[in-house]
């Protein structure tokens, strides 16, 4: 009964297990772990707000699970000694460890029926939400690290324009979301002013009404997946120095939208 | 007649300390393979003893069955049959936690990865297996060819 067939091969698996086991792992869990959630969701009549209480988990399952295989990706291009080493493997688990605690407090709340982040209800809730805002810093430094480590390989093989657009990402991804998300922690909510009507924008949530936080976070996240397809666009079409000058500006503009977006919701004023 | 200590309820609080036994046992799964095996199989043996004698005696007269939910609540309505239910739960649940031990044993998963899908298991059965499941899937197999 032991020889199960789990673990079915996937094209391009192997190479990220290679590269980055724990963070290759931690995909994997997360977003079969989304499965059970999503049943939960076809059963439960709960309401937060006007959506079901397992949307929010839903969505964070989805959104870590598309990182830690962002980072799992990324991870070829820093040196495999630093892949190797202890201080790096340690680091890793301890951001997946986060993670499960971020998720399990997250997915725990929606059980209980009851919102997970601003609340500060009850004692154990707010003790819990100021350890989960040093578990979110946590897990978000592997942006940082790696964006680091990368920079400062020479080996990547990666054409210049390219190169510089991944750690950039990744270091961009963490400044930025570091200044949208503390902020936004230190809010009641992700709300500036009181919606009326409810009206948001499809899918991701935004409010149209009053201003919306979550919109410059959801730019800042993303910067490490948008930047490098631009700077693989402009390696591929332009010469090295243009490709670099576009890959600067184009992180440039990016930093200045998200911080616009978060001027916007905080002069209490919807996306659009 | 049964002497009161052989009474449901009675009989429900035995079962108590022993499934607990049996699941600190497979806590400490790694530290005596052979030994915590052979205990993890002989309290669900015990357990499932203890449903035979509950079947065997009340079935006959139990009210309900198991062609609708309506049916299978009434059937737990009595406490023999109640008492078997939860017996049920004990001895099988106990013997997805051994699986697991052994499963992840034979997979080269960390014991430490796997332990708190035992609690898990012990308190909500299918949930840590499924649990299991989805680290089984992800992780991936280490055999000591």
């Amino acid at each position: 009964m032991t020889a199960l067939p789990l673990s079915a091969p996937l094209p391009g698996l192997d190479r990220l297990r290679a590269d980055a086991p724990v963070f290759t792992a931690a995909t994997l869990v997360i977003a079969l772990a989304a499965i059970p959630l999503l049943a939960a969701h076809a059963l439960d009549p709960r309401l937060i707000g006007a959506e079901g209480v397992w949307l929010k988990p839903l969505k964070f399952h989805l959104a870590l699970a598309v990182f830690f295989a962002t980072l799992a990706f990324f991870a070829r291009w820093m040196p495999a000694a630093t892949r190797a080493s202890l201080p790096w493997r340690a680091f890793a688990a301890l951001a997946v460890f986060c993670t499960a605690g971020e998720l399990l407090w997250i997915g725990g709340a929606a059980a209980m029926g009851t919102t997970s982040h601003f609340n500060i209800a009850s004692p154990v809730m707010g003790a819990l939400y100021s350890l989960m805002g040093a578990f979110a810093i946590l897990l978000l430094s592997p942006t940082l690290v790696m964006g680091i480590s990368i920079a400062r390989n020479r080996a990547t093989g990666l054409a210049p324009a390219l190169h510089l657009s991944v750690w950039l990402g990744l270091v961009l991804t963490f400044a930025l979301t570091m200044v949208a998300a503390s902020y936004m922690a230190q809010t009641p909510g992700h709300h500036v002013g009181t919606p009326v009507t409810g009206a948001a924008v499809p899918l991701m949530g935004w409010s149209r009404e009053v201003g919306d936080l979550r919109v410059a976070h959801f730019l800042a996240t993303h910067a490490l997946h948008g930047l490098p397809l631009l700077g693989w666009i402009a390696a591929r079409t332009l010469p090295d120095r243009a490709a670099r000058a576009a890959v600067i500006l184009s992180a440039l503009a990016f930093a200045a939208l998200t911080l616009g977006t978060m001027a916007q919701a905080m002069a209490g004023r919807p996306v659009f | 007649m049964p002497p009161e200590a052989l009474s449901p309820d009675a009989l429900f609080g035995l079962t108590g300390p022993l499934t607990l036994l049996g699941w600190a046992a497979l806590c400490a799964y790694p530290l005596a393979p052979r030994a915590i095996t052979a205990l993890a199989l002989a309290i669900p043996a015990m357990l499932s003893l203890l449903y035979a004698a509950l079947v065997l005696s009340f079935w006959a007269g139990a009210t309900g069955g198991f062609g609708s939910l309506a049916q299978v609540m009434a059937l737990f309505d009595q406490p023999e049959i109640a008492l078997a239910g939860w017996v049920h739960y004990l001895a099988f649940d106990m013997l997805v936690g051994l699986w697991i031990v052994r499963t992840a044993r034979d997979r080269g998963i960390p014991h430490l990865i796997v332990l708190p899908c035992l609690p898990l298991t012990f308190l909500f059965g299918p949930a840590g297996f499924l649990a299991f499941l989805i680290l089984a899937t992800a992780l991936p197999k280490r055999t000591s060819a």
